[in-house]
């Protein structure tokens, strides 16, 4: 009937709309007719515009066409030009209405994350299982170029170095940013590929000749160039070590790879530990001082009034190297006369593997932490582990109390903690707690390591909410719901803009009790 | 001779995923560019003003080496798929970088894999990292125009209506350009001014026909224009509409500076094209007959559009280029922005800053 209607001269517009509304209604034709019959309307002459918008509307008022069904109206309707484009997109819209809630963010307490277990953390905690959001929030966890010390201003790290950055275009835009730097002007160079190259490969063939003209335009000679690669090499397989042998031929010069491939940052050997390994690569084996260690794993020094240097000399350690405290490449090189290493960032752990090999220089791992007593247990471990004894009481008194001080003053504090501070989110949220403070919300990535202090968050403070910076629902978080009285993390202040803020993101590294110590003092000072 | 692509003093400049990027920015839509985080952070940390104070879905595809190796468009898809049911958006669009550049990803297929996930339509932009950001400007113009404007109907033109095409902060340098172009062209006796692609953009495209013309404010718009001529026969004229605005700041920042410093002679403006051209339409206009002994050129490192470019006008394509100008070019007079300052310390005469965000950073 609807099919002879729509024969010329026989009803038209309106009058289609009108029997395709009577069809759809209960009892009579669904799914797939319907579909048939809109299909039929939209034919040249038929109804339009307007009117295909109301047929495709009721279909899906009336829980008929659904689905595939009403994603095909709209794909046919666009097909046979009958709709115009306001329309077309305002039958998307609808679509998304009735299929799109704006979801909440994800979240999840610590008990159940805790209760879920290490082997199987949501794939909403892992960043790569699902898109990543760009927010402030997640700027510097995910562009390894972008902020504090990415792989290129890591790269400089080595006194006297330049880099000359091979890469499109677009890798080395924000460069500009670390240029400003003082103490990184003039040191960064660019050999920018074309589309060729990208496909080609050619640009590795200029690198030597690059290097050369780089070194020459200098009016000092520079300590080393590092040559960093980006993902296109990544993918191309770029073998760097020969390109910079090439290179070192041509210019006279020490040149080293760094590699900015943010394609490999959950690989076994991501961006950042591989840039750690670059900039002690030039250390060569010397006479051992029995009376010098390294410190391992910051870009910049430990804050000066850090107990572990104090501690280091109570046990005879007269000499402490830190890459970001030599003046000079002289310095530098005196690193290679190390007793031994500490690692004080586990990314630096492959550069300590490299070194021990290399240099037979051998390393001890100590761990960034905010309790306490557990700091206490580390330093015992520590000295017993090279054979001398540590009176620490000093420091953990003067930490202790000011824990002590600002709890009795701020009893139950709520503290919403962040990732993007010198802290593991979760352990400091964990110390938190254990002070007596309240953390209602953590923003953090999820790795299987966090799991020894979420076990003990779950017994402590069950309903903490776990949210992940990265996650696209953070589109849809409602920032200043978290109920926080004070935030820590430059991602936390995000979330809550109005509330008080511990950026605890300084370059200078805090560690052992005096970051505790400090920590206090600036969220005191925050409130 | 210098190193093909080697800048030692020159930063480079905004690539085309950001222009593709801030075209998009306030349309609307689920925004991914295809890449493994660091272009993503480049768009949004450096070349994105918006960004820290305008929320827009945009996401990085998190690509990992194994996925663009084997190829694995499906795990994208599924990821856009996930994120699609849980953000209102009104459509996809996939922002090309410098992986799927090289591993030569297939976007039709992206395109129509993306549409049946979604059920939203996408649109894709073949970018690179490697091109400067006019190219993807006019890659993502080009995207939404095919997509999201009609050809089956001839829409009425509605007298006193103005398409505006050209205005992001890459190019204008500046926030409010919108209000202030529709504010410049409603004193002008316009009733209806819609920017393309701002935070109107989506339903103003829509009536993109109904335009009595398209002014085009920067190069990266013209080639939408030409396409809009061609669905609708919508005539265009460029011409910076804040022009005057920054040739009055300019005066402001410098109070010796008018046309009069310009005479007798030889100017070069770096710039996009058409703010180039703009400002020496303006100068000229101001100089009145001294203009004929005056000689302004205008370069851009950017497009040089030979309908628009005058005799002398050029384009600068290498870092070596600039320095030959600055040393041969026997100008008197250069008006860049101040990050060319540094590569052009050998140069004699007087220096304008005329600051390009593309190029900088700096807003005006």
């Amino acid at each position: 009937m609807y099919e002879w209607a729509l024969k010329p001269g026989k009803a038209d517009g309106a009058h289609i709309l009108s029997m395709y509304e009577r069809a759809i209604k209960p009892g009579k034709a669904d799914g797939a007719h319907i579909l048939s019959m809109y299909e039929r309307a939209i034919k040249p002459g038929k109804a339009h515009g307007a009117h295909i918008l109301s047929m495709y509307e009721r279909a899906l008022k009336a829980g008929k066409a659904h689905g595939a069904h009403i994603l095909c109206m709209c794909g046919k309707a666009e097909k046979h030009g009958v709709a115009y484009s306001a329309h077309i997109l305002c039958m998307c819209e609808r679509w998304n209405k009735e299929n799109v809630m704006a979801e909440k963010p994800y979240n999840i307490t610590v008990k159940e994350l805790n209760e879920r277990g290490s082997g199987s953390i949501p794939s909403e905690l892992v960043p790569a299982s699902q898109l990543i959001y760009s927010s402030p929030a997640t700027l510097a966890f995910n562009s390894p170029g972008a902020t504090g010390f990415g792989v290129k201003r890591a790269g400089l790290a080595v006194p006297g170095s330049v880099m000359l950055l091979v890469a499109p275009g677009c890798c080395g835009r924000n460069t500009k940013l670390v240029s400003e730097i003082p103490g990184y002007e003039d040191r960064f160079f660019f050999l920018l590929m074309d589309e060729s190259d990208i496909v080609n490969g050619d640009h590795v063939g200029r690198v030597p000749e690059a290097v050369k003209e780089v070194v020459e335009y200098l009016d000092e000679k520079p300590s080393v160039v590092m040559v960093c690669g980006t993902c296109v090499d990544a993918l191309l397989g770029t073998d760097w070590d020969l390109v910079c042998r090439k290179a070192e031929d041509a210019s006279g010069v020490p040149v080293r790879p760094c590699y900015m491939y943010a394609l490999t940052r959950e690989g076994r050997k991501p961006p950042m530990v591989l840039v750690r390994k670059a900039i002690y690569s030039l250390l060569e084996p010397a006479k051992r001082d029995p009376r010098t260690v390294n410190l391992l794993g910051y870009f910049a020094p430990l804050d000066d009034d850090c107990e572990l240097y104090s501690l280091l000399k109570q046990a005879g350690v007269r000499r402490i190297n830190e890459i970001s405290r030599c003046e000079d490449y002289e310095s530098y090189l005196g690193m290679s006369k190390a007793n031994f290493n500490i690692v004080l960032n586990h990314e630096a752990r492959t550069a300590a593997a490299d070194m021990s090999s290399r240099l037979g220089m051998p390393y001890v791992e100590l761990t960034r932490l905010y309790q306490t007593d557990k700091i206490a247990n580390q330093y015992r471990a520590f000295a017993e582990g090279i054979g001398a004894e540590f009176d620490d009481r000093e420091y953990r008194e003067a930490a202790e109390a000011a824990v002590r001080e600002f709890t009795e003053k701020h009893e139950g504090l709520r503290v919403a903690v962040g990732e993007m501070s010198n802290a593991n989110a979760f352990e400091l949220a964990l110390a938190l707690t254990r002070y007596g403070l309240e953390v209602p919300e953590i923003y953090s990535s999820t790795s299987k390591e966090d799991f020894v202090y979420i076990r003990r968050l779950a017994e402590l403070t069950p309903e903490t909410r776990v949210f992940t910076n990265l996650s696209p629902t953070m589109l849809n978080y409602d920032c200043g719901s978290a109920g926080a009285d004070l935030t820590i993390g430059a991602d936390a202040a995000f979330y809550s803009p109005d509330c008080p803020n511990v950026p605890w993101n300084g370059e200078k590294q805090p560690f052992g009790y005096e970051a505790v110590r400090k920590l206090f003092a600036e969220m005191e000072a925050a409130l | 001779m210098s190193v093909k692509g080697l800048h030692k003093i020159i930063y480079p400049f905004a690539p085309d995923q950001s222009g593709a990027a801030a075209v998009l920015y306030e349309m609307g839509g689920m925004i991914i560019v295809v890449d493994a985080g660091g272009c993503a952070g480049n768009i949004c940390g450096f070349d994105e003003p918006r960004w820290l104070d305008t929320k827009s879905a945009i996401f990085s595809a998190g690509l990992r080496d194994m996925d663009a190796i084997m190829g694995r468009d499906d795990l994208m898809i599924d990821k856009i798929a996930k994120a699609a049911k849980k953000i209102d958006a009104r459509f996809v669009a996939l922002i090309g970088t410098p992986v799927p550049a090289t591993i030569g990803t297939d976007y039709k297929a992206l395109r129509r894999m993306g549409e049946r996930r979604t059920g939203l339509p996408v649109i894709t932009m073949n970018t690179s990292g490697a091109g400067w950001y006019d190219e993807g400007i006019e890659k993502a113009y080009e995207a939404v125009i095919g997509k999201f404007t009609n050809d089956a109907y001839t829409q009425p033109v509605m007298r006193g209506t103005a398409g505006v095409l050209g205005v992001t902060p890459l190019d204008c340098g500046r926030l409010d350009a919108a209000a202030r172009i529709e504010e410049i062209l409603k004193g002008e006796g316009m009733t209806d001014v819609f920017c393309h692609c701002t935070a109107k953009g989506l339903s103003d495209l829509g009536r993109a026909g109904s335009a009595e013309k398209n002014i085009v404010v920067a190069a990266s718009g013209l080639k939408a224009a030409r396409m809009l001529r061609e669905k609708y026969g919508t005539p265009y004229e460029c011409r910076d509409l804040l022009a005057s605005d920054v040739w009055d700041q300019l005066k402001k920042d410098s109070p010796e500076l008018s046309a009069a410093s310009f005479a007798g002679k030889r100017t070069l403006i770096i710039h996009q094209q058409i703010r180039a051209n703009s400002l020496r339409g303006i100068i000229r206009e101001e100089l009145a007959e001294a203009a004929a002994e005056t000689r302004i050129d205008a370069a851009t490192w950017f497009m040089l559009d030979d309908e628009i470019k005058e005799e002398g006008d050029f384009r600068i394509k290498e870092e070596a280029d600039f320095f030959g100008i600055i040393e041969n070019g026997g100008y008197d007079i250069i008006m860049a922005d101040p990050s060319f300052r540094k590569a052009a310390k050998g140069f004699k005469g007087t220096f304008i800053d005329l600051p390009h965000f593309a190029v900088s950073g700096t807003l005006l």
